[in-house]
Formats: C-alpha cells, sequence, structure tokens
C-alpha cells in the first residue's frame, strides 16, 4: 500500500505545475504572516509607546491642577488612555483592526461625543485590504486548488492514460483518493505550517488554533468538491480551468459585493450622525435650562447625590457635569438604534456567510481573530463602562467638593487591559 | 485591411458559439449595469443626506438662543464632506474616510462615520461600482475568453492554412487585437453610458469624466495585449490560461494588497493619541495659560497694553479675555496646521510608494488615475481636513471677536457673581447668522487632472511595453507555427 502512496507522490511532485504551486502557496502564506505579525508587533509597541507619553501628560495636569486642587479641573483637562489590545491570533486575520482606533483617550464628559472618534490612518493603503493570512487562505487558496485538480481526470484522459490507468488500478477510486490526498496534503501544509509555527509563537489557545485549522480544511474540501464535480464532466483542461475561474470569482469577489451592497441598502445607519447633532443640544442645551430642571434629571439617574448643594447661579462643576451626563442619556435610544443596526448589518454577514464559503471562512476567522466589528463594539463598551467608572470617581470629589490633590491622580480607574 | 477585418469578424463569429465567452460577457454587463444603476442611486442618497444634516447644523447654528460667544466656541458646528458626481463611478476611500467633523474650540476632531467601521468585513470584498468591474473583473472575463485566441489556431494547425491563405502574421495578429478589443470595447460601454449621464444629469465635469474613460480604455487594452501575447507565447492554451490568470492574481489582487504594507513599514504615522498629547505638550512648552506668571501670557499682556496705551487690562477698550482667547487659538491652530502637514506628508510619501509599484500593476496605476479624477482620493478627503480646519478657525476667531467686542471685561469676570452680568454677557442670537456656513470647494478638474496624470502615464508606458511584446510575439510565432 505504502508503495503506491510514495509512487502517487513521485507522479504528482514530477508535474510540471505541482512543484511551483505548492512553493509559491508556502512563499505567499509566510510572507502574509510575517506581515501580519509585523502588523500585529507595531500595534503592541504603538500601545505600549502610548504608556509613558500618557503618564506624563498626566502629570503635567497634575501639577498646575493640584495647586487649587479643584476636582472639575482634574476632570475636565485629564484625558484617560484605553486600548484594546490584539488577541493572539490576530495577526493571521487583521480585520477592521487597520480602519477602527485601538487605542482611544477619553475623558469623564460626555461619552457620546468621544466614543466614535477614528484613527488617522491611509485610507489609500487600507482601501485594497490588508495582505494577511485570511486573505491568502480565502482568495489564493481556491485558486492554488484550482491548478492542482482541474486536470485530475481530464489531464490523464487528455494525454491518453485514462484507458490504462483504469484497467491497472486494482481498485480505481482508490487511485483518485491517493492522487487528491496528496495534493490537498501537500496544499494544506504549505498553507497550515506557516500559521501554526506563529500561532503558536504567539501564543494562540489550542483550541482556537484547532479550529481554524479545521476551518481551512473545511474550505479546502469545498473546493476540491468543486474541482470534481466540476471535472467529472468530462470536459477538456481547458474547459474545467476556465469554469473553475469563474466559479471562484463569482464566489469570492462578485457574491460577497452583492451581498456587502444588499445588506447596507436594507439597513441604512444613519443614527450615529443623528446621535452626535442630539447629544451636542442636549449637552449645550444644558446651559440656558433652568437649573433645578437639569438637577432633578440628573438625581434619578444619581440618586445617590440627591442631597449636595447646588448653587441658584453662576457656574457649578456639578451643574456642568449633570448636564454632560444628560447629553449622553438623550442621545442613547439613537446610540442604541446604531448599534443594533451595526449588529444586524454584522448578523446578516455571517447569514450570508452560510451560503457563502469565502464569506463563511472570512466570518469565522475574524471572530476567532476578534478582530470583527463585534470586537470593535465589544471594546465600545469595555470603554463605555470604563468611562463609567471615570464619572463616578470624579463624581465622589465634585460632588462632595472634596480637593482633588496630585496624589489623587493616581487613584483614578485604571483601565482594565483583560 | 480586408483580411484583418475579416479575422475580426471571425472571431466574433467563433465567440457568439461559445457559451462560457457569452455567459462571462453577458454577466460581466449585467454586473457592470447593476453597479453603474445602484451606485448612481447610493451616490446620489448620501450626498442628499449629508447635505441634508449639513442644512440642519447650519440651521441649528444660526437659531441657537442668545448666549455668551464663547458657549458658541464650544457648541461648535458641524461640517460635512459632499460627495461628487463621480463618485457614483469609484467612490475611492470616501468609505473609508469620516464624512463628518465636529468643528469647536481649543479641538481638533476626526472625521467621523466612514462606512467602512459601519459595515460587516463584507465590505472588504470590494465594492461593487463601475470601477471595481471593470478593474478587477473584465481583465479575468476577457482573459477566459481571448486566452485560446491565437494559442488555439496553432494547437489546431488552423494557423498554418491561414499563413497558406497569405495572411501575414501581422495581420493576423492586429485582427485578433481588434476581435478581443471589440469585446473590451462592449465591456467598457455600460461604464461610458453611466459616465455620460453623471455628465449630463449630474453635471459631473467633463475633462475627468473623457480622462476616467481613456484610462479604462488604456487599462482594457492592456489586458487585450496582454492576452494577444501570453496567447502566441505559449505553447498550449491551458497554459496561457495559467499565466494569465497567475498575472492577473498578482497585479490586480495580490500586489495591490502587498504595497502599502511596504509603505506603511517604511513611513510610520503618529496614533492620533500621540498626536494630541504631542500637541498638549507643545502647547504647555510654548505657554502656560494655567500659569498667571508664565511668560508668554505676560509678554502677550504687556504688548496688549501697550498697543492701547493703557496701564491696566481694565481700561481696555475691549474685552480681554476675548482678545486672549483669540491669542490661545492662534497658538493651538498653528499646532494643528503643523502637525496635520507632517501627518500628510507622511501619507503622501507613503502613498508615492503604493503608486510606484504601480509600474509592475497596471491596476495600481489605473487605480491612482480613477481615484484621483473622481474627486474621491484621499488628497480630496485632505482637502476637505484642510478646509474643515480653516473654517474651524475662522467661525472660532469670529466669535472670540464677538466675545472681544461685544462683551465687557467686567461684566466678562462678574457673570458668576452677577445675574446682570450673566445676562449682559449672552450676546444677540443675530449675531450667529453673521457666522458665514461651510462651503466645501471641490478641487478644479485641472487638479483632478493633475493629480490623475501619473496614473494615465504609466498605463500609457505599458501599452508602448507591450507594443513592442507584440513584435516578439509576432517573431516567435513566424518561428514555431
Amino acid at each position: 500500500m505504502t508503495g503506491m502512496w510514495r509512487h502517487e507522490l513521485r507522479l504528482f511532485l514530477r508535474q510540471r505545475l505541482a512543484l511551483p504551486t505548492l512553493l509559491l502557496t508556502a512563499l505567499l502564506s509566510i510572507a502574509s504572516v510575517w506581515a501580519g505579525m509585523a502588523e500585529i508587533a507595531r500595534q503592541h509597541d504603538t500601545i505600549a509607546r502610548i504608556q509613558p507619553q500618557q503618564a506624563a501628560d498626566v502629570a503635567a495636569i497634575a501639577k498646575w491642577v493640584s495647586k487649587e486642587g479643584d476636582a472639575g479641573n482634574a476632570a475636565y483637562y485629564t484625558f484617560h488612555a484605553t486600548w484594546d489590545s490584539p488577541s493572539p491570533l490576530a495577526f493571521a486575520a487583521i480585520g477592521q483592526r487597520d480602519v477602527a482606533p485601538y487605542i482611544l483617550r477619553v475623558r469623564a464628559l460626555g461619552l457620546e461625543a468621544q466614543l466614535y472618534e477614528s484613527e488617522n490612518y491611509n485610507a489609500e493603503l487600507a482601501l485594497p485590504g490588508r495582505f494577511d493570512w485570511a486573505f491568502v487562505l480565502t482568495y489564493l487558496a481556491p485558486l492554488f486548488v484550482i491548478v492542482l485538480l482541474h486536470d485530475l481526470k481530464s489531464g490523464e484522459r487528455e494525454a491518453g492514460r485514462m484507458g490504462l490507468l483504469a484497467a491497472m488500478a486494482r481498485n480505481e477510486r482508490a487511485l483518485w483518493r491517493r492522487r487528491i490526498a496528496w495534493r490537498l496534503g501537500f496544499l494544506l501544509a504549505a498553507l497550515l505550517v506557516p500559521f501554526l509555527i506563529a500561532a503558536v509563537l504567539s501564543g494562540a489557545g489550542a483550541l482556537n488554533i484547532a479550529l481554524f485549522t479545521l476551518v481551512t480544511i473545511a474550505y479546502l474540501l469545498f473546493w476540491t468538491a468543486l474541482c470534481l464535480w466540476i471535472g467529472s464532466h468530462g470536459w477538456s483542461s481547458v474547459t474545467n480551468a476556465a469554469t473553475l475561474a469563474a466559479s471562484w470569482l463569482v464566489l469570492t469577489l462578485i457574491l460577497p459585493a452583492l451581498a456587502n451592497l444588499a445588506i447596507n441598502a436594507a439597513i441604512p445607519v444613519r443614527q450615529g450622525v443623528e446621535l452626535t447633532l442630539e447629544q451636542r443640544e442636549k449637552i449645550h442645551g444644558g446651559w440656558d435650562r433652568p437649573r433645578a430642571e437639569t438637577m432633578q434629571a440628573f438625581f434619578k439617574a444619581h440618586p445617590e447625590w440627591r442631597d449636595t448643594e447646588i448653587p441658584a447661579d453662576g457656574f457649578s462643576w456639578k451643574w456642568y457635569h449633570a448636564f454632560q451626563h444628560l447629553g449622553d442619556l438623550a442621545a442613547a435610544p439613537q446610540a442604541k438604534a446604531y448599534r443594533a443596526g451595526l449588529e444586524a448589518r454584522d448578523d446578516w454577514s455571517a447569514r450570508a456567510g452560510t451560503v457563502l464559503p469565502a464569506v463563511g471562512v472570512q466570518v469565522v476567522l475574524h471572530r476567532l481573530a476578534q478582530t470583527d466589528l463585534k470586537e470593535g463594539l465589544a471594546y465600545q463598551d469595555r470603554v463605555r463602562e470604563y468611562h463609567e467608572q471615570l464619572r463616578r470617581f470624579y463624581y465622589s470629589y465634585i460632588f462632595n467638593e472634596a480637593p482633588f490633590k496630585e496624589t489623587d491622580f493616581e487613584k483614578a480607574p485604571k483601565w482594565n487591559v483583560g | 485591411m480586408n483580411a484583418i477585418r475579416l479575422i475580426a469578424a471571425d472571431e466574433w463569429r467563433l465567440m457568439r458559439r461559445n457559451r462560457v465567452a457569452m455567459l462571462g460577457l453577458a454577466m460581466l454587463l449585467a454586473l457592470s449595469t447593476i453597479a453603474a444603476l445602484t451606485s448612481i442611486a447610493q451616490r446620489d442618497n448620501s450626498d442628499a443626506i449629508r447635505a441634508r444634516f449639513q442644512a440642519q447644523a447650519d440651521q441649528a447654528f444660526d437659531g441657537a438662543p442668545a448666549r455668551h460667544p464663547h458657549r458658541m466656541v464650544h457648541y461648535g458646528h458641524f461640517v460635512f464632506r459632499p460627495l461628487p458626481a463621480l463618485a457614483a463611478f469609484d467612490s475611492g476611500v470616501d468609505s473609508f474616510t469620516g464624512n463628518t467633523i465636529y468643528l469647536e474650540g481649543h479641538r481638533q476632531n476626526s472625521a467621523n462615520f466612514g462606512d467602512v467601521r459601519q459595515s460587516s468585513l463584507l465590505v472588504r470584498f470590494g465594492q461593487l461600482t463601475p470601477a471595481f468591474v471593470l478593474q478587477a473583473l473584465a481583465p479575468l472575463i476577457l482573459i477566459f475568453i481571448g486566452f485560446g485566441i491565437v494559442a488555439r489556431e496553432r494547437e489546431r494547425g488552423t494557423i498554418r492554412q491561414l499563413f497558406a491563405h497569405g495572411v501575414t502574421i501581422r495581420r493576423l495578429l492586429i485582427g485578433k487585437t481588434l476581435g478581443l478589443g471589440g469585446i473590451a470595447a462592449l465591456m467598457l460601454a455600460p461604464a461610458a453610458l453611466a459616465l455620460g449621464w453623471l455628465v449630463a444629469a449630474e453635471s459631473a465635469p467633463l475633462m475627468p469624466s473623457l480622462m476616467l474613460l481613456g484610462g479604462y480604455a488604456a487599462y482594457l487594452a492592456i489586458w487585450v495585449l496582454l492576452i494577444i501575447i501570453a496567447s502566441s507565447l505559449a505553447a498550449h492554451a491551458r497554459t496561457a490560461l495559467m499565466a494569465l490568470i497567475g498575472i492577473w492574481a498578482l497585479t490586480v489582487i495580490l500586489l495591490p494588497r502587498i504595497a502599502p504594507d511596504v509603505a506603511l513599514a517604511t513611513n510610520p504615522t503618529l496614533t492620533r493619541l500621540e498626536t494630541d498629547i504631542a500637541i498638549q505638550e507643545d502647547l504647555r512648552r510654548m505657554g502656560d495659560s494655567h500659569n498667571p506668571e508664565d511668560p508668554f501670557f505676560t509678554a502677550f499682556k504687556e504688548r496688549t497694553l501697550k498697543q492701547y496705551g493703557v496701564e491696566k487690562i481694565e481700561d481696555l477698550p475691549l474685552n480681554y479675555g476675548g482678545l486672549l482667547a483669540v491669542e490661545g487659538e492662534k497658538l493651538t491652530s498653528k499646532l494643528f496646521d503643523d502637525y496635520a502637514d507632517r501627518q500628510f506628508a507622511a501619507q503622501r510619501a507613503q502613498s508615492g510608494l503604493k503608486d510606484a509599484v504601480g509600474l509592475i500593476s497596471p491596476t495600481i496605476a489605473l487605480r491612482r488615475l480613477s481615484m484621483s479624477a473622481s474627486g474621491t482620493d484621499l488628497e480630496g478627503h485632505r482637502r476637505f481636513l484642510a478646509q474643515a480646519e480653516a473654517y474651524r478657525f475662522a467661525i472660532v476667531q469670529q466669535l472670540n471677536q464677538l466675545q472681544a467686542t461685544k462683551v465687557t471685561y467686567s461684566d466678562d469676570r462678574n457673570r458668576n457673581k452677577d445675574p446682570e452680568a450673566a445676562k449682559r454677557v449672552r450676546i444677540d442670537p443675530e449675531n450667529w447668522k453673521a457666522v458665514p456656513d461651510f462651503r466645501y470647494q471641490a478641487p478644479s478638474s485641472a487638479e483632478k487632472i493633475r493629480t490623475a496624470l501619473p496614473g494615465l502615464l504609466i498605463l500609457l508606458g505599458w501599452l508602448a511595453v507591450l507594443g513592442l511584446g507584440m513584435r516578439l510575439a509576432a517573431r516567435r510565432l513566424e518561428a514555431t507555427a
């Protein structure tokens, strides 16, 4: 048995397109893994780099604020850094991490005006999409499967060996199985080995690595099945190749683009702009509304400060923070609707992924790598939570009219890296 | 001449019988039409929404109640980037850049709500616009239709019959080129119609539209020549097919993704957060407005007092608080401009590096041409950012001037103690109406053409090189046929 496997291996490697295709696959896989690791290393570096800068910024503010010890100034001027560290598998599927900010500074004022800030990135470079391992798998691997399998039978037929093969093989099915196994096995190895090495080096969990691998195998099996099905019609190698490449075009480029078009048209999300406009009216209207009205509404959300004294006129930080928070509360319905719209878009994409293999692979890989829209929203949730902690922290000084000393700056809630 | 026409006509006759070719062509034309229709509708819709939001923001600003001018500085303004008509042809980076900025005093906010962050990962598969169809899909369909155009004749030996009938190799290749070129022209038709519609009905600028048409025609011509050459040089039709798909995957899919990685690695830029911190630090170094003995602000005070020939701030004919606000805004705005310039320069260097890869990938060169002529390139977004910042500075200073002239120094100082002063510092809301609205100045046609030109030159260079390649192919064909 092993002799026949070895024999097939020799035949396979002697094929003109076999070795170059495998080498190219391995090369692209290595390059994409390397590029992805470099990008993620850059992101880690950036997160590390901002820490001392941030600390120096806070120290400079602490220096002058602590002279008067006004907690209002501390809350107004101090920004707090948050960041979303890449997951161990992010290198393989960078996803939205190049267009959505993974570091964001917030202060204890109205959050909705701060939460949707974008990063300075070169949009022309982001436009074509990243060259990462998920890209190599989703777009290029199917082409390599096609190169290796489009003439599996038609090639033999065209070379006039088909009859001979059928007559000589004890078990014809086993013969084709061996040939397919070698081709697929080598291709998988070329793709997966660089990924696996990098994944282990990055400290990814075994379960996630296993799922990545399973998805990869399933995706290549789909393309193998398609190749075999097209090849079973008895067409020429050329027709097989053209038909398969056309299928690839439809499945990986055209249908996903159409799906995107349909989803974005069916679920418009305009609430982002609406909510910022709304929040700003509410916050700045705060200066003009009767103070008692503002405080009443605020105390409903924060009854613990119900008994604090508010001056009847003149500026007061308590009042200022009250209408800042009311701005967020006023924008909350739109913020919720906005988020629901984004989640609906994401859910429909996942549904598209159940019929379009390329989309399905992208959805699963980016979910596992935590680089998709959902992760962006989860990061926003964490920022919301953190912002709440910050507000409560500063409120305790402002509403208690406690002085804010230099040491108090260190007591501010820290961004939790969990 | 007659033989050439016959060969081209024969090619079309064959293609009509080739079901795969016809299917591919029909699919491309259908997609092109769908892309054009949806893209035009989407552009109109987005632009209308932005115009509506802009009107809403203008109205909110003009209708603001009586306030202290500094309240209005913080109330700020929203500006929206209009979407040029040709974005319906190539939406470029529009979905990747935010289209609205919140403008306020002392701060420079980012452009937010770009579509890419509001979409799932699907958006990274490419957006279906006429530009995308022609850039990525048309070449592949041309390959499917044409890979065997010469190789097939050679495989079957029919090429020798043609020569026997006195057809020269030159005429054969020209005829084949015309045949495949005719198909390419047909592929271009829906996009050309869409461009015509945009020019006629949506007042898209004519010259950039013609440049787009010329650029895409040159791009498809490049692929026609590549296909003819590969089909002439390859020993078998299948080899030609494989080689052409390889070239397509490399130049259309792979290189445009690898080029940005190289550009990013060689020209790193500061993140927003770092820029923010750096600006704050520079500001502290220049002058600390929170420190009453700060040399910068003391010097400013001395200067101002001297200018008006008075001894005390209270004696100034203008509100010192307003003058200080004007001076402070000058400082911050200068820093914003400096950092933005540096950021823009780094981004231009990145884009330049990426464009250089266009020398080996016509698709990258075409994208430069296409986005720039359509007005949807990063340069267009930078224009918007720069104009928004200039507008921010102008309105903030106008409001600061109002504080200096319409609010007295003593009222300003006592507004928190004296309810009457608090009333007086809220100036007439008619003043807000006098603040001009934001009007985005789109680049002129000449500017668009100038930025698009390098792309066109690279494409023409490719055509010239492939013209030489045709000669080589003819010679090879002569030797082997």
